[in-house]
């Protein structure tokens, strides 16, 4: 731990010196360039940042033993970031882009559970990023970790380490990437458990024309493969699978704001290459041969709509078939059709904003038995009536049918909320007040499967917001309370919330403070009162015009109430964020 | 007397060469995995055992027949490809498992439930009936009984996220005491509770929502039994608006249904960790003095 510590303020000393020094060049450079002004052009432009942030976080709890509450962030960890972009000429820009952390923290995902990375799954774990991307003209070399969207249907969510091109002639649309998204991983039985995972590459490839602006029309392919033999031993829950998509892409935009998006795909999946293969399903050779798990399936989607400066209107149907998976989107939710019709109107000299949304999802499309229906209303009505008062009304419907099997009863969920939020502002000579309420009603009404009962959760919150806005002085602070009561049947929870935050400058404004103190009084049922107190504080110090040293410190201390045993029970976390960020600038230069 | 004795004799001669293997379902899961291709990977979904003396050289194949519940047959399997078994020399059952029974490589289905199965993996839901019989590997003649048993499919459905709905802007005052989470149940109703794990994952300026999601700890990991509601105090402090990145405080959430074993109530849909697909909200800490999401 010490060591960390040690390690880590030796980190910062370095970025510190090491960006001052870098400062130093800048300026010495600044003056040199001046001077010679007239007789060299500078071409080199440097954008973008660097940085490094510490975070530590410390958990106490007593009485001691009790392990009821858990942490929730890692104990240590070194971020960094090295984001800069030099601009050689018009032509010839280099962005990198790296992005990584010291210790792996994951808990979702083909690197669950991972402690001792090896160097190739340091490089492919998706909480780290190296990329490099050269661009001379049209035409982008895609070096290191790459989150590369070609479309919403075939590839977009997973960053691939690996070597691609984008190239863009004229109207031309050229894209191939291929990598490895995920290495290898050995199940562990723990504790703790390492879940595992195969080896999986991946080929993409996009062709068409594009016109910003105008139209799109493309092609695109995308493939993954796991190497079954990449783990050993390999992951318990885990197939190796293996999938491609290709799907066509057109959108088209009209002059008077009109628009029409459109794209089709057709996945075929292998979810387990261990199954036999298959001569009676189909293959799409050679990119894919079909096993007894392989499936086919269809997807597609269409939007269409105006855009103009007070009023929109759009319709958009998605669906995805039963089958229908990529890779490229691991946590796809298919089988299931969704259509929405999306407004917004300015009105009232822009004063009255109206956005507005009504759908339905049907969810198990082709299976009549436990078809699942979802209605869903969104209504967001913001009017500035005066220069004192405004009004924000919102209304959200998220309604939820399916049948469920043997029970008597199918499966409703309602979801259904409403908001009002007043706000009043009255401006004096040196001060301006800002007195802001809400109230919000959320009810949420469930079936029984087996007695047909509807049993309803109310939930009131009620905030108030008092803002002084001190013309005059470099202060701003804020105060608010809220009141928020749940009721379902055998549970009542009541919280009230005190908070207070006060924001100001100093050091010839070259330093932001923010303090905030909050503290919330909490009751369930007949227990005993629960208590929470936060207190956290932001100190971002401009030590120099590029260097920033920002610092974030929180404490939380939680007592529960008598509902949990052991009584008394009760906990602190702390968290210290800590990091320098230095800003290249170089327009100066030119 | 003598033609009661020729009698008895006619029968056990009849008997013996009839009916020389007989199967018998050890194991059959009511409600196997919908996924049939995931039958073979699971040893509780099917063991037959195969006792008696087989012809030709102990030897037979299986002759499955996948129904409907009024008898129509919706897929069998081509005895031509399937393989041959031999029973146990020394009269000890011959074990067999979905692999064995169902070579889903030599089943032949038919009209819809062919389509189904070529875009699925699945059948439609519903109740079924699997029969298998031995037969001699030559003339396909039966060697035994038929066996049946029933089955019910059914698709599994994750729970969809209900509320915070995707992309919600949420005021950082009410955010700061409670936060409610609300999502539908698995479809269809399971044989025991169902174990919702929620997880609320934090999306730092320079991560992408999924990125976030596979990479960083989660500030939120509960386990709630059998309830669709979650009321969170997150007790945090949002950090302030991005000036340098001009993000909003994101989030990202999803749920993970786990069965009484605590495994992923479905590993053969999806991402197989059970996990539905996430969705974002943010969190708007200056709501009140100037209202941005560039996000």
């Amino acid at each position: 731990m010490i060591k960390k510590i040690i390690a880590c303020s030796f980190f910062l000393c370095t970025f510190v010196a090491t960006a001052s020094a870098q400062e130093t060049t800048d300026s010495l450079l600044d003056k040199l360039k001046d001077k010679a002004k007239e007789k060299v052009k500078e071409k080199l432009n440097i954008s973008g940042t660097m940085g490094i942030t510490y975070e530590g976080y410390g958990l106490s709890r007593s009485p001691s033993g009790w392990t009821g509450y858990q942490p929730r962030r890692p104990w240590n960890q070194v971020r960094f970031i090295f984001t800069p972009t030099f601009k050689f000429s018009k032509n010839f820009s280099l962005p990198f882009n790296f992005n990584f952390a010291a210790i792996p923290t994951n808990f979702a995902g083909p690197y669950a559970g991972i402690k001792k990375p090896s160097f190739g799954q340091f490089i492919t774990n998706p909480m780290n990023s190296f990329g490099i991307n050269p661009k001379y003209k049209w035409a982008e070399l895609q070096l290191g970790t790459q989150y590369l969207k070609y479309s919403d249907l075939s590839t977009g969510d997973i960053g691939i380490f690996g070597i691609g091109v984008d190239l863009r002639p004229k109207t031309f649309l050229f894209k191939f990437f291929t990598g490895i998204s995920q290495q290898g991983i050995n199940y562990v039985a723990g504790p703790p458990v390492v879940t595992g995972a195969y080896k999986r590459k991946n080929w993409m490839a996009q062709i068409g024309t594009e016109k910003e602006g105008k139209y799109l029309f493309a092609l695109n392919i995308a493939k993954g493969k796991d190497v079954p033999t990449s783990a050993a031993p390999p992951p318990l829950t885990i197939r190796p699978q293996e999938g491609v998509v290709i799907s066509l892409v057109s959108d088209v935009y009209v002059e008077n704001g009109i628009y029409f998006k459109a794209e089709g795909a057709q996945s075929t999946f292998t979810k387990d290459v261990a199954t036999p293969l298959s001569p009676v399903l189909k293959s799409l050779k050679p990119f894919i041969e079909a096993h007894t798990s392989t499936l086919t399936d269809y997807a597609g989607q269409v939007a269409v709509g105006k855009k103009g400066k007070k009023f929109d209107l759009g319709v958009m149907v998605k669906y995805l078939g039963a089958g229908f998976q990529t890779i490229g989107y691991p946590f796809l939710q298919s089988d299931k059709l969704d259509y929405t019709l999306n407004t917004r109107i300015n009105a009232w000299k822009n004063k009255m904003n109206i956005v507005a949304s009504l759908g339905q999802r049907v969810n198990n499309v082709n299976n009549t038995a436990l078809k699942a229906k979802q209605f869903i209303g969104n209504l967001n009505w913001f009017t500035q009536f005066s220069d004192k008062f405004s009004l924000n009304v919102n209304y959200n419907n998220f309604g939820f049918q399916a049948a469920s099997s043997f029970n008597p009863y199918g499966i409703k969920n309602v979801s259904n909320d409403l908001g009002i939020n007043p706000t009043f502002t009255f401006t004096g000579k040196k001060i301006i007040h800002l007195i802001s309420m809400s109230y919000n009603y959320s009810k949420y009404d469930e079936r029984d499967v087996l007695t047909g009962l509807t049993t309803s959760n109310n939930t009131h919150t009620a905030l108030l917001t008092y803002v002084p806005t001190y013309l005059e002085k470099e202060i701003a602070p804020d105060f608010s309370i809220l009141y928020f009561y749940n009721d379902v049947p055998g549970a009542k929870i009541t919280l009230a919330t005190l908070s207070a935050a006060l924001s100001m400058q100093a050091v010839k404004k070259k330093m932001r403070l923010r303090g905030q103190l909050q503290y919330t009084l909490g009751k369930l049922n007949s227990f005993s009162n629960s208590n929470n107190l936060i207190a956290s504080c932001n100190i971002d110090y401009k030590l120099t015009k590029k260097l920033t040293w920002a610092t974030f410190l929180t404490t939380n201390y939680y007592k529960y109430g008598n509902e949990i045993i052991p009584n008394g029970a009760n906990y602190t976390e702390t968290t210290c964020r800590t990091g320098f960020q230095y800003r290249f600038d170089t327009k100066k230069q030119k | 007397m003598k033609k009661l004795i020729a009698s008895i004799a006619a029968i056990f001669i009849v008997t013996t060469t009839m009916a020389q293997v007989k199967f018998n379902f050890a194991i059959l899961n009511t409600q196997p995995p919908a996924q049939l291709s995931e039958w073979g990977n699971r040893r509780d979904v099917l063991t037959l055992l195969a006792t008696g003396q087989g012809a030709a050289g102990n030897q037979f194949k299986i002759k499955t027949e996948i129904k409907t519940t009024d008898g129509t047959v919706i897929a069998s399997a081509d005895l031509a490809k399937t393989p041959v078994f031999s029973l146990n020399s020394t009269g000890a059952p011959l074990i067999l498992v979905a692999n064995d029974v169902m070579p889903l490589e030599f089943m032949v289905f038919t009209g819809k439930y062919k389509t189904s199965l070529q875009r699925t993996g699945k059948l439609p839901a519903g109740n079924y009936i699997i029969c298998a019989r031995p037969v001699n590997i030559t003339d396909y003649t039966p060697l035994g009984e038929e066996q049946c048993k029933n089955f019910y499919l059914a698709t599994t459905q994750l729970p969809i996220l209900m509320k915070p709905y995707n992309e919600e802007v949420m005021d950082a005052k009410k955010a700061q005491t409670a936060i409610i989470f609300r999502w539908s149940p698995v479809v269809p109703t399971q044989p025991s509770p169902v174990t919702y794990r929620i997880q609320v994952f934090e999306v730092l300026p320079t991560q992408s929502p999924l990125q976030a999601l596979r990479s960083n700890q989660p500030l939120l990991d509960k386990e709630i039994v059998a309830a669709t509601q979650y009321i969170w105090q997150p007790q945090l402090t949002f950090m302030p608006y991005d000036n340098e990145t001009k993000k909003l405080p994101t989030f990202i959430w999803t749920i993970q249904s786990l069965d009484a074993t605590h495994n992923p109530v479905t590993q053969t849909d999806g991402n197989g960790e059970g996990r539905s697909e996430p969705i974002l909200f943010f969190i708007n800490p200056d709501k009140d003095r100037k209202p941005k999401k560039d996000n």
